[in-house]
């Protein structure tokens, strides 16, 4: 300890020197090395948009900021908070504005390897062009920032902490603060929204045999087995049909109608929510959605694209059924006879026994530790640990270091966000002495996801 | 051609290696040997081959210039006989006689030719002025700002600015609309004009050819390509209702004449009292929104195929500004 001490006091006093003095922060392009789960591909990256840790650390801060939105009241966290594995708990999400969106808003769990964005829109190829759909979009009004790209930028040129971050990512152009350079930052964040440590893989990956409940087991079997059909769609290592990775030639996608609606018996879903169709104005499109992601399904509820079933249990009898019948209103129709479903969703019976099962199986597709990974939490919220750059609950002397060389400006600001208490972009003598005090009485907190 | 004689003796040490090389082949299609258009540099005629005629014009050109002349084409945005100016009120829109405040108006023009009176169209070369221009692309922009056009700019633009060859002009044509070349790209990092984001249409992955909002009810008409697919990944390849419109206006003189963009007129034959269930206010162009049909009509395009048809606009007319 009494090493440390001196390590501490030392570099405190190196530091002292030095802090002020820093110039204008250079450009950093600290490479990112993905922390991919056992079995994972490497994510595709857009060769125009390498991942580095500055554009993440800026990306997150950009992802939590409420200044993302016309009239200051929402972020993209706003409808994909990390607790509920980046949903936001309704059926339909609601704008800056108040405007209720037709959709509900989709998990972020995985994006990374999507194939199109969002839930029916061939379209949205990469992150970065869907970035500007919740940004610009007016029907309905998400972030309704349409027309405001000027105020957005100035808001983020006047704050210091951007003025840096934006710096280290992308260099010291004056023009450094753009509206693509936004978007890349945003995409680079959340490509590392990686979920793929649950008790499924830890067992598929042959790491703990007992990983996996009996239960969920027997309820794998049911998922994946010809009878319940479900891997068809709700395959692969991301539990869907549309994803791609790194070194694949092919970015498959594939949009399916599962049957939720048939409005006038010849197969129509509510206008506002006609899925593919929207798009192509291909009759055979209709009511066709993405399926998405099965990972993280126990915090996303509720389910389906307009969030109208409301548990998972709801979402068993629904393909059970072989598709829903709405009996009264203006949506009534049987689903199950819509000419346009998919063949896999044909119905089928489960013994209450094999309900639990199965849905003991899904619920072995979560994963707490990304929920609750503080890499992926909201930055504008200090980390009590000061100087601790790893978010593992713990300050080493190389955090120290790490801080020191943060404040001196000969090291990103994106190396070590905690040391940053204020939030000012710079770190300073008494975020410096705070960290020290940290590294020597040790930090209530538990570690990060891994 | 008097001083032919000295180019002659330049010209030949140029053309040498250009010639030998051709315009064709596969190496080539990557090469600086096309222009921005495909065009083999150099030959004026489009056969593949540069003659050395075409080159001593080339040169002639060079040195002494293609005699383009400036031109200006002015628009002004109208509703009915009434200038438009954002917030102010207009009466009597549409079948049902509407009042109307409208919130913006602005619109993308491409691809403009001058018509001669033989019937050639000549394309005029826009200045890149780094703001209203890009390319053959220009924005027109009629709102500045003012309530209710919040979501504006204070800037406006009636012009499109140019050269273009001399000649005996009497007409003029030009697309509404981003040309498709242009209309897909990365709209975060597009130059002006294809930077604001109020035209952005993204989840469509182009632009708003036409923005007109109105305090009307929420009433808008957002014009642009629908049903866009992807020929390669990354590619779009082009869009099932392109919803581009030609204009051809004739008689027109640049110097004496400017396009009148008649709101009135655009609207003459909906009705604004009455929304199809199940669509927005107005028309964003989905093809299931009947609205847009007569919209569309008097913009010149037809609904069900997003094709152009001429004839049928009357959202332009022809005004005379200077006697």
């Amino acid at each position: 300890m009494s090493s440390r001490t001196n390590i501490g006091l030392g570099v405190v006093a190196i530091a002292s020197m030095f802090v002020g003095l820093s110039a204008v922060p250079l450009r950093a392009d600290t490479p990112y090395v993905f922390e991919l789960p056992v079995g994972f591909p490497r994510p595709k990256v857009p060769a125009d948009n390498p991942m580095t840790v500055e554009k993440i650390a800026l990306g997150r801060f950009l992802f939590y900021d409420t200044r993302l939105s016309g009239n200051g009241t929402q972020s993209c966290a706003s409808c994909h908070q990390q607790e509920r594995a980046f949903t936001d708990g309704l059926p339909q999400a609601i704008g800056s504005t108040g405007q209720v969106h037709p959709r509900s808003a989709m998990s972020l769990t995985n994006v990374a390897y999507a194939t199109a964005l969002g839930w029916a829109n061939p379209l949205l190829d990469s992150l970065e062009r869907q970035a500007l759909v919740p940004m610009f979009n007016e029907r309905p009004v998400e972030l309704g920032l349409a027309g405001k790209e000027e105020e957005l930028l100035q808001r983020l040129r006047a704050d210091l902490r951007y003025q840096r971050l934006f710096a280290e990512a992308f260099g010291r152009d004056t023009d450094r603060i753009s509206l693509g350079n936004i978007v890349k930052a945003i995409a680079s964040f959340e490509r590392t929204l990686i979920s793929g440590n649950t008790p499924f893989d830890v067992y598929v990956q042959g790491l703990d045999d007992n990983a996996l409940s009996e239960e969920a087991f027997f309820g794998g079997r049911l998922f994946f087995s010809e009878r319940l059909e479900c891997f068809h769609c709700h395959g692969g290592f991301n539990f869907t049909a549309s994803v791609t990775h790194d070194g694949n030639p092919f970015d498959e996608t594939s949009f399916q109608n599962n049957g939720l609606y048939n409005i006038d018996g010849r197969g129509s879903y509510p206008p506002e929510n006609t899925g593919l169709f929207e798009i192509t104005r291909i009759p055979e499109d209709m009511g066709r959605f993405k399926a998405p992601t099965l990972r993280n399904l126990s915090y996303t509820a509720p389910y389906m694209h307009d969030g109208s079933i409301a548990t998972l249990e709801g979402v068993i009898d629904h393909y059970a059924a072989g598709g829903r019948t709405i009996h009264s209103g203006p949506y009534a129709g049987d689903g199950s006879k819509n000419p346009y479903k998919s063949n896999f969703v044909r119905g089928f019976s489960l013994t209450e026994e094999e309900k639990q099962q199965l849905l003991a199986f899904l619920r072995a597709l979560d994963d707490p530790a990304f929920v609750s990974d503080p890499r992926l939490s909201d930055p504008f919220v200090p980390w009590p640990c000061r100087a601790d750059c790893g978010y593992d609950g713990v300050v080493t002397v190389d955090e120290l270091v790490q801080a020191v060389n943060v404040a001196l400006g000969t090291s990103s600001l994106a190396r070590c966000l905690p040391a940053d208490a204020s939030g000012e972009g710079d770190v300073t003598i008494d975020e410096l002495l705070q960290a020290v005090t940290v590294a020597l009485n040790g930090c209530d907190r538990k570690p990060a996801g891994h | 051609m008097k001083s032919n004689s000295c180019k002659q003796q330049v010209v030949p040490w140029m053309l040498v290696a250009v010639l030998a090389l051709g315009c064709v082949g596969e190496a080539a299609a990557q090469s600086s040997r096309f222009d921005s258009l495909g065009q083999c540099v150099g030959d004026r005629d489009g056969n593949g081959q540069v003659t050395v005629d075409e080159l001593v014009t080339g040169v002639n050109n060079l040195l002494e210039g293609c005699g383009y002349q400036p031109v200006t084409i002015q628009f002004a945005g109208y509703v009915g006989e009434e200038p438009f100016q954002c917030g102010q009120s207009y009466s009597g829109i549409g079948t049902s006689a509407q009042e109307f405040v409208p919130s913006d108006f602005r619109f993308y023009v491409s691809n403009v030719r001058l018509i001669t009176t033989d019937d050639r169209e000549i394309p005029v070369l826009l200045d890149q002025d780094g703001i209203w221009q890009l390319e053959d692309i220009a924005l027109l922009d009629f709102e500045n700002k003012t309530p209710p056009c919040v979501n504006g700019t204070v800037q406006t633009n009636s012009t499109v600015r140019g050269r273009v060859a001399p000649g005996n002009y009497n007409g003029i044509r030009f697309v509404l609309g981003v040309p498709l070349r242009r209309n897909h790209g990365d709209a975060s990092v597009a130059p002006p004009p294809l930077s604001l984001t109020a035209m952005f249409w993204s989840w469509q992955a182009g632009y708003k050819f036409l923005r007109v909002d109105t305090a009307f009810d929420n009433y808008r008409i957002h014009l642009g390509s629908t049903g866009c697919f992807y020929a390669q990944p990354g590619v779009i390849g082009g869009c099932a209702r392109p919803n581009r419109a030609e204009v051809v206006l004739r008689p027109f003189d640049p110097a004496h004449d400017m396009i009148v963009a008649d709101l009135a007129s655009l609207l003459s034959d909906s009705d604004l009292a009455e929304n199809q269930a199940g669509t927005p206010p107005g028309c964003m162009s989905d093809p299931g929104d009947g609205d847009c049909n007569v919209l569309f009509r008097n913009l010149g395009v037809d609904f069900a195929t997003g094709l152009p048809v001429p004839g049928l606009q009357k959202f332009f007319r022809v005004m005379r500004s200077h006697p």
